[in-house]
C-alpha cells in the first residue's frame, strides 16, 4: 500500500462526488471520492490527509510526454527492481523529493520497457484509484 | 440511562487482574462488549445483574440505585429488571416450551405476554415440545423469549449465538434485533464477531485486561481511520501466502472469503487471526445480476 501525507489544496463537488487536489511535497495528486464537504468533515481545504493507492494500480511510462487521460503523472526515478516470474516490484523515488512509492507490474512489461535502476519514468495513477484518509 | 462504575480484583490464570470500568449507556441502546477471553466481559454482566459482588460498585439505572457499595446498597438479583441469556443457558427439561415461558412469569403477571412472545419468536409449532426435542438454535430462541417474559428494562446476552452455525446465527440475530426494538430494551451483548456487532449494535466497548480501551460506534471503533473508499468489509486474516513477488492475503468476512494482494513489506505487518478492514474504491467493483 502506498501511503503519502498531503494537504488538500482544492475541492470541487457536484451531486455527491468530489474531485480533490492534495499536495504532497512536490507533487499534487488528484483523487475522486464519493463524498463531499457536507458528508465528511475531513474534506476541508488545508487539511492534512493521507493519500492511499495500491501498488498494482501504478502504471509505469518511459515516455515522459504523454497525451493521456491519466491525471496523476508523477516523475520518478527507479531506485530498485525486484523481478519475479510473473510480477515485478519497482521501487520508485518521486523526483525532487525523498518520498518513495512502489509499483507492481508484470515482469513482461518490465522487460518490454527494459526498466533499469536510475531510469527516469512517470508513475501514472488514475484519479479514481486514489483513496483519501483523514489523518490521525 | 444506566451508569456503571465498578472495581473488582479478578483471579485469572495469569494472576490478579483489576477490573476497573466506568460506563454510561443511554436507554434503548444496543451495546456490544468485545475483547479477548479473560478481559472481564462476563464479569461486567454479572456485576450488573447482581450475581457477582465487586469491591467497589455503583450502579444507577434511571432514577433507581441498584448498587452503592459505600452506602451498602445492593438490590438482589430478582429485583433487578433484567433478562439474561448465556451461551449454555438451561431450560427446564421437564417443562414444555410454553411452560418454560410461563414459569418465568411473576405471580400476578398476565399470560398474554407468553402468547405474544410465542408469536413474535415464531415458536407456535414448538410450544408443546420439551427442550430435549429442540435444536440448539430453537433452544436459544426459547431462552431469548423466556428472558423477555417479565418485560425487563435491560437484556444481557453473553455470547448467546456462539455455539450456533452461521445460518442459525443470522436468524437469531434478527430475532434479537426484533425483541430489542419491540420491547424498547437496553441490550448489552458480549460478542466475538465483528460482523455481528456491526449488524446489531449502536455502540461497542472494547475491553482489554479489565479496562475499556475503546468505545464508540462499530464503524469508528473497528476502522482505525476513516478511509474514503466506499467498498469496505471487516474480517479476519485466515492465510498469508507468498506468490511470486507479492503475497496473497485471504480474509474471512461473514460468509465470504476474499483475497487481496499485498506487497512483501505490507505482508510482514499482517498475521493470521488479525482483524482487518478491507477497502476498495467504489469505482472498481463490478455488479452482476444473479438469477
Amino acid at each position: 500500500m502506498n501511503v503519502l501525507n498531503g494537504i488538500i489544496t482544492e475541492i470541487r463537488s457536484n451531486e455527491g462526488i468530489s474531485l480533490v487536489k492534495v499536495k504532497s511535497n512536490t507533487f499534487t495528486f488528484s483523487s475522486i471520492v464519493l463524498d463531499t464537504p457536507e458528508t465528511v468533515n475531513y474534506l476541508v481545504k488545508d487539511n492534512v490527509v493521507q493519500i492511499i493507492f495500491k501498488e498494482t494500480e501504478v502504471i509505469i511510462a518511459k515516455d515522459l510526454n504523454l497525451a493521456i487521460s491519466i491525471q496523476n503523472q508523477i516523475p520518478c526515478r527507479i531506485a530498485s527492481l525486484k523481478k519475479g516470474i510473473i510480477l515485478s516490484q519497482i521501487n520508485l523515488v518521486i523526483q525532487d523529493s525523498d518520498q518513495s512509492i512502489q509499483s507492481i507490474i508484470t515482469t513482461n512489461a518490465c522487460e518490454q520497457l527494459d526498466l533499469k535502476e536510475n531510469d527516469k519514468v512517470l508513475a501514472l495513477i488514475k484519479t479514481n484509484e486514489v483513496s483519501l484518509s483523514a489523518h490521525d | 440511562m444506566i451508569q456503571i462504575d465498578a472495581y473488582k480484583m479478578l483471579q485469572t490464570a495469569d494472576g490478579e487482574l483489576p477490573l476497573a470500568i466506568s460506563l454510561t449507556i443511554e436507554k434503548g441502546q444496543f451495546v456490544a462488549i468485545y475483547g479477548n477471553s479473560g478481559a472481564g466481559k462476563t464479569t461486567i454482566l454479572r456485576i450488573l445483574s447482581g450475581l457477582t459482588d465487586a469491591e467497589k460498585v455503583n450502579i444507577k439505572v434511571g432514577e433507581s440505585i441498584w448498587d452503592d457499595s459505600e452506602k451498602k446498597v445492593h438490590l438482589p438479583v430478582q429485583k433487578r429488571s433484567i433478562g439474561f441469556v448465556f451461551q449454555d443457558f438451561a431450560l427446564f427439561p421437564n417443562l414444555t416450551v410454553k411452560e418454560n415461558l410461563e414459569f418465568a412469569l411473576s405471580k400476578n403477571d398476565s399470560k398474554e405476554i407468553v402468547e405474544e412472545l410465542i408469536d413474535l419468536m415464531e415458536l407456535q409449532s414448538l410450544q408443546n415440545s420439551k427442550p430435549q426435542n429442540l435444536s440448539g438454535g430453537q433452544k436459544q430462541r426459547v431462552a431469548l423469549a423466556r428472558a423477555i417474559v417479565r418485560k425487563p428494562e435491560i437484556l444481557l446476552l453473553d455470547e448467546p449465538l456462539s455455539a450456533l452455525d452461521d445460518d442459525m446465527r443470522f436468524k437469531l440475530q434478527d430475532y434479537i434485533l426484533k425483541i430489542h426494538q419491540k420491547y424498547q430494551l437496553t441490550t448489552l451483548m458480549i460478542s466475538h464477531s465483528i460482523a455481528e456487532i456491526f449488524k446489531l449494535s449502536d455502540q461497542v466497548i472494547v475491553l482489554d485486561k479489565g479496562k475499556i480501551i475503546k468505545e464508540g460506534t462499530p464503524a469508528t471503533v473497528f476502522s482505525e481511520q476513516k478511509i474514503s473508499s466506499k467498498f469496505q468489509l471487516t474480517g479476519e486474516i485466515i492465510s498469508i501466502t507468498k506468490s511470486d513477488v507479492v503475497y496473497i492475503v485471504q480474509i474471512s468476512s461473514g460468509n465470504n472469503i476474499v483475497k487481496v494482494i499485498a506487497t512483501e513489506e505490507d505482508a510482514k505487518e499482517y498475521r493470521i487471526g488479525q482483524k482487518v478492514l478491507v477497502a476498495s474504491k467504489a469505482f472498481n467493483p463490478i455488479i452482476q445480476v444473479l438469477i
